[in-house]
């Protein structure tokens, strides 16, 4: 605690400079901070949207990903009864998603639809009302903004239709559905009016009735520990469907955002850089001014350990207070840079780039001070190498 | 008006196949250089091409070898294209008379906005974009990295202030021991501010030298890297003589601004408090 005290008496001996010095730091760490929350938060974040409802595995058309294009596959039922029926298995659910239209009065409005099995479902969580029951093909499921376009609410009936044709002006398929239940799609983008209805349903208006099409496959293995050697079972027994499981997922995401991550390590390599030179410049420049303390302080009898402690700690004092104050800044510019990257278009709403999580900070700190310490190491090495008797020389001349 | 049909879909390359002869008479495809150079393909192979893996697939032949457009929106996919006529693909599909979108040229003097309009009038199951609103809807996502490349940098120029602020505070605060000397012989404080102060002003002058030619080594190299990294001819660093003059005026007026400010603390210390004896 002595040696502490010294410390930040020594320090606030020049408050500007010091003042200054904690400033860069704080600066430096909030950088750091937000760099070190944004190469793991894109990675968490998506695998925690892929497992938001406990589904390791998708079965997606050959060379494709989940909805990255409108490929299908066909026999749908029949891939997921004979999935079902795999050991190791706990849950298997077909999705198609299209693009279809709701009628309101006079206009139409271009939605996106679900078609889903009910019973093995990973798309939404219920906000209000009830959920379809397995063989409901009177029913429909709206996100909110799909309520609020077509002005719809629980127990009201919407008009869906889909294949429109330019040419005779009439849709091929139309059908009106009772709202059963208010949901949040996982997978919506922010404002994507959305509607949900069982499997045939959707086909029927997507016009994929024929062929029993489904743009995608969600597996749930029983355990999270099997779920790779599902995944293996899979591409054996699938070979003419992509399987994934998240991992998989999760690393082509990464690839794709890959710029990102490789920004936050250049970023937060510049941020360690500048804490560096900010503290062993201060740090170098104080221990040049007071030689000749340093110098007085060796002759009375102090070890030339106590002088190196003494000015590490100085350094680590300087990083422990602009690394605290960094953390705030950090944590309210991280917000704000979020909010610019989660308004990409076409991301799911839920999805975050910046996700404050206790090993980011504690990796952040960590770095941080071990920075600290290490720019101290140089400032340190003067001070323990001060020749005593010429110091006190020039001092006293 | 000019009339033209685009239609895309999955394809999938079933198996590369059989002898150059027999393909005269097949569908050509054009690919593009990344999928010839990773299936070994080259002008003249014939392949088999379908809409899905449990297909027989239709033989094609490979007519061109094209590089493709550099399309900043495309590069992270990693996606592999190949063109071919719309007839050929429509009959591979299956889907006869069925296109994703039109393109449409107008003759000139007539505005898109209301071609668009009129066209959205009597549209029953499509939709008229002016190539401009297209256009301004794809570079949404280039935005949005703009916005969050300038966030960036407005953090790293405080980040960058506070640290030149801080160095040349420390610059001329060394100086402490001149300064003393200098009032001990008489020189007046006027001049000893301005000599600090045109020391940091030549300090700041060498750093932002130093800063641009290294701004410029970085870009290149950021431009060397992601070129190889994405394997497209893309500019991802643009240095503009905008971007040199603003951080080089910034830098010297900060350099400038923290010379004065420590230059004027020293000058107003007393002689001896400076030599230490204070």
């Amino acid at each position: 605690m002595r040696g502490l005290g010294w410390s930040l008496r020594s320090l606030g001996r020049h408050r500007l400079r010091t003042g200054l010095s904690i400033a860069g730091i704080a600066v430096s760490a909030a950088m750091l901070l937000d760099m070190v929350m944004l190469s793991g938060g894109i990675e968490k974040s998506f695998a925690d949207l892929l497992l938001a409802r406990g589904y390791q595995i998708r079965l997606t058309p050959k060379g494709t990903l989940p909805f990255d294009t409108e490929a299908t596959m066909s026999g749908a039922i029949q891939l997921v009864t004979s999935i079902r029926q795999t050991p190791g298995i706990a849950a298997a659910g077909a999705v198609l998603g299209a693009s279809l239209y709701g009628r309101r009065r006079d206009s139409l409005i271009t939605l996106f639809g679900y078609g889903i099995q009910p019973e093995a479902q990973a798309l939404y969580t219920i906000i209000s009302g009830g959920d379809l029951s397995p063989t409901d093909s009177l029913g429909v499921l709206l996100s909110l903004p799909a309520a609020r376009v077509l002005q719809a609410k629980v127990g009201d009936s919407v008009t869906l239709v889909g294949r429109l044709d330019p040419q005779v002006v009439t849709a091929a398929v139309g059908r009106t559905l009772m709202v059963r239940g208010l949901v949040r799609w996982v997978y919506d983008y922010r404002d994507q009016p959305s509607v949900g209805t069982v499997l045939p349903v959707m086909q029927s208006l997507a016009g994929k009735r024929p062929g029993d099409q489904a743009s995608l496959l969600m597996v749930r293995a029983a355990e999270d520990s099997a779920a790779p050697a599902v995944v293996t079972a899979l591409r054996k027994r699938f070979p003419q469907l992509e399987v994934n499981s998240v991992a998989d997922l999760v690393r082509e995401f990464k690839q794709r955002l890959v710029y990102f991550r490789q920004l936050s390590y250049i970023l937060g390599t510049m941020s360690l850089i500048v804490t560096v030179l900010l503290i062993a410049t201060l740090l170098t420049i104080t221990v040049n001014e007071r030689l000749g303390e340093i110098a007085t302080l060796r002759a009375i009898g102090i070890s030339r350990v106590s002088v190196v402690r003494e000015v590490l700690l100085q350094g680590v004092t300087l990083t422990a207070i602009g690394s605290a104050l960094g953390i705030v800044l950090g944590l309210v510019t991280a917000r704000y840079l979020d909010s610019i990257l989660t308004s990409f278009p076409g991301l799911p709403a839920a999805f975050s780039f910046f996700v404050p999580r206790r090993e980011s900070l504690t990796r952040a700190a960590l770095v941080l001070l071990l920075t600290g310490s290490l720019a101290a190491l140089y400032p340190a090495w003067l001070a323990s190498r001060a020749a005593i008797a010429e110091v006190l020389r020039a001092e006293a001349a | 008006m000019a009339t033209l049909a685009r239609h895309w879909a999955v394809l999938l390359l079933v198996f590369p196949a059989v002898a150059r002869s027999a393909a005269a008479q097949l569908p050509g495809v054009a690919v593009e250089r990344q999928l010839a150079h990773e299936l070994g393909l080259s002008v003249g192979d014939t392949i088999r091409l379908g809409p899905r893996p449990d297909t027989a697939g239709t033989l094609v032949t490979i007519s061109t070898i094209y590089e493709p457009r550099a399309d900043p929106a495309e590069i992270a996919k990693r996606e592999r294209h190949l063109r071919m006529h719309l007839p050929d693909l429509v009959a591979l599909l299956g889907a006869p008379d069925r296109v994703d979108r039109l393109s449409i040229g107008l003759r000139a003097g007539i505005s898109a906005d209301s071609a668009s309009a009129v066209l959205n009038r009597s549209a029953y199951g499509f939709r008229a974009y002016p190539s401009a609103s297209i256009a301004a809807e794809s570079s949404q996502t280039f935005r949005v990295v703009s916005r969050f490349h300038r966030a960036i940098a407005v953090i790293t120029i405080v980040a960058s202030a506070v640290f030149v602020l801080c160095i040349m505070l420390l610059k001329v605060e060394e100086r402490r021991l001149d300064a003393a000397v200098m009032r001990f012989v008489g020189v007046r404080r006027r001049t000893i501010f301005g000599a600090l102060l045109l020391e940091a002003i030549l300090v700041a002058a060498l750093g932002c030298l130093l800063g641009t030619g290294l701004a410029y080594l970085a870009g290149a190299a950021t431009n060397a890297y992601y070129r190889r990294f994405f394997d497209t001819v893309l500019t991802f660093s643009v240095i503009t003589p905008g971007i040199v003059w603003f951080s080089v005026v910034l830098s010297l007026l900060l350099g400038a601004l923290a010379g004065a400010l420590a230059a004027w603390r020293l000058v107003q210390t007393r002689p001896l408090v400076l030599w230490g004896r204070g």
